[in-house]
């Protein structure tokens, strides 16, 4: 059983190390403008809006901005470190030499989850470090908060790794990005509580699975939640081992990889 | 090393077999050539060996193991050059060969990835981005690339396609050192000039089917006993002149110049035959039978 999963430790690590490699060392463009773009979030929403009510008791808006910010830096970084990966090694027609690696399909998956996981955790951290200087350094659960945005990087680098065995080319990924990712994340609490918005959006951002993830980690950064606390931390690692799960399946079946 | 038996691949239901039930073996040390026209079969084959194909029907094994059972242990016994040049262009030459070392296992493979380059000549080039490389060194690196694990099986699929003579030639020597040392290869290639020079066997698949699976020498010998002999006259010769070579496809080049398809045991007596009719030459010239035209031969469904 283990052999199944774990042959070739070395060759796991390298395609790891290749992963992470690969987007540090392009980091202006990996890790320096998602960054940035971050950070003009805060200073445009957060400097318009810092007045505005959160409803909690001593937390301003641009507190309740950052675990949102940190939460969607990681989500699109995490999702975009695979699917480029993987879309560039079809371009540059190295994805097929993957195949020929003695490595099992879990290490392999692994390693690609893992790299993508990494750039996420890096994003949302380096966002949380950025956002100090406006708001302070003070997190109220740092487990929860570090362990949801691991969660949250995990569950969309596995999306990713979906993303790039299914798709051809770059303009489909960022297709999925505008139109899909991007107004989940902007409906998903990211900007504003769930609860504060007109009955049928509000009915359906608590339905957003994105909602939770977020939900959670501004729980850890702040202590303040909404909706069903113990469903949620049920289901945000139930959809990270389904991620994986199907990111495996796909992989094994060899969608995009073989003939 | 290699014992392929009763492999066949279908792509899909109801299509045509790209391969159909083919049999053979490879000795370990063996240089084959696999040779076939476009769409013949050979890159399924080649990509059911590097892992990238599944078949159909049929066993594998390399090394002694079968692929179906233990396809990891099978990978690391084969090295793959494919056709196209393909890198992860963000990373250097050394990255590139580190890499490929650490997918198959291999931690501290730098004493030979610094020889492989000195032998490919790439040394210079270690630390530059594998893109900024001229095709010539691209082809080089992807030899490497495919031998930086030592495989026991090489596998070369069109490796001099679109490469200079010269870089062509230097490949062969190493090639040819590669062989004498032991490893075993095989070599798809439609240079049919490139096969003669580096085989030791021809395998020729056709639709899917091997067509010929033989010795080169003996290949050759079987198939390309029929020599052209090419004879010049300083004046006009007629048919009538030659009637006594009628058995050997006569053809005129103009009315000085002759051409004979001969059997390579026959050709002593063409020039006895000659000397007894009293036709003299200005001069002959002989051209022996290459592995290219033998190839024709096979594919045009001439092969004996």
């Amino acid at each position: 059983m283990i052999r199944t999963l774990f042959y070739n430790p070395t060759g796991f690590f390298t395609l790891l190390n290749r992963e992470i490699s690969r987007f540090m060392k392009v980091y202006i463009q990996t890790l320096m403008a998602p960054l940035l773009s971050n950070l003009l979030f805060l200073g445009v929403f957060g400097g318009m809006l810092k007045t505005r009510e959160v409803g909690i008791e001593g937390i301003g808006y641009l507190q309740f901005l950052v675990p949102g910010l940190a939460a969607m830096g990681a989500i699109f970084a995490a999702f975009q470190n695979p699917s480029f990966s993987i879309i560039a090694q079809k371009y540059q027609d190295t994805l097929r030499d993957i195949n020929s690696y003695p490595l099992t399909t879990f290490e392999k998956v692994l390693a690609f989850v893992l790299g993508g996981t990494f750039r996420g955790f890096l994003i949302g951290t380096l966002t949380y470090i950025a956002t100090i200087w406006f708001v302070g350094y003070r997190i109220e659960n740092p487990t929860v908060f570090f362990i949801m945005l691991a969660l949250i990087s995990f569950i969309f680098s596995s999306l990713g790794v979906i993303a790039g065995l299914f798709l051809e080319n770059f303009e489909r990924m960022n297709f999925i990005l505008a139109i899909i990712l991007t107004p989940m994340a902007y409906f998903g609490g990211v900007f504003f509580e769930i609860s504060k918005l007109p009955d049928f959006l509000s009915g359906a951002g608590y339905l957003n699975p994105l909602f939770p993830m977020i939900n959670l980690l501004r729980y850890g950064y702040l202590g303040v939640y909404e909706g069903n606390l113990l469903i949620q931390l049920i289901f945000v690692p139930f959809v990270a081992v389904a991620a994986f799960g199907t990111a495996y399946y796909f992989f094994n079946k060899g969608v995009g990889l073989k003939d | 090393m290699l014992e392929i038996k009763n492999v066949s691949k279908q792509y899909k239901k109801g299509a045509i077999d790209a391969l159909k039930d083919i049999s053979f073996t490879v000795k370990k040390g063996e240089f084959v050539a696999l040779l076939g026209q476009n769409g013949a079969g050979k890159s399924t084959l080649i990509n059911i060996l590097a892992g990238n194909v599944k078949k159909s029907k049929g066993t594998v094994k390399i090394g002694g193991i079968d692929l179906d059972k233990n396809e990891l242990d099978t990978k690391k016994k084969v090295g793959v050059v494919h056709q196209e040049i393909s890198f992860d262009y963000v990373f250097s030459v050394d990255e590139v060969l580190r890499n490929q070392s650490g997918y198959f296992g291999l931690k501290d493979n730098n004493g030979y990835i610094n020889e492989l380059l000195e032998t490919l000549s790439l040394t210079d080039k270690k630390n530059d981005s594998s893109r900024s490389l001229s095709g010539g060194m691209k082809r080089r690196l992807l030899i490497a690339k495919a031998l930086v694990h030592r495989p026991d099986l090489l596998i070369l699929d069109e490796p001099t396609a679109g490469v200079d003579i010269g870089l062509r030639h230097q490949l062969y020597d190493f090639l040819n050192e590669l062989h004498k040392k032991g490893t075993t290869i095989i070599l798809t290639t439609h240079y049919l000039e490139e096969a003669e020079k580096l085989c030791d066997r021809v395998i020729v698949i056709d639709q899917g089917k091997i067509v010929v699976d033989e010795n080169k020498k003996v290949l050759m010998k079987n198939l390309g006993a029929e020599t052209l002999l090419e004879f010049d006259f300083s004046k006009d010769i007629e048919i009538k002149d030659i009637a006594f070579l009628a058995d050997f496809n006569p053809r005129f080049e103009g009315k000085r110049r002759l051409q004979l398809k001969v059997l390579q045991n026959e050709i002593g007596v063409v020039f006895q035959k000659m000397a007894d009719a009293d036709l003299s030459f200005s001069g002959f010239n002989l051209e022996p039978k290459k592995l290219e035209n033998i190839y024709l031969q096979i594919v045009n469904g001439k092969a004996a």
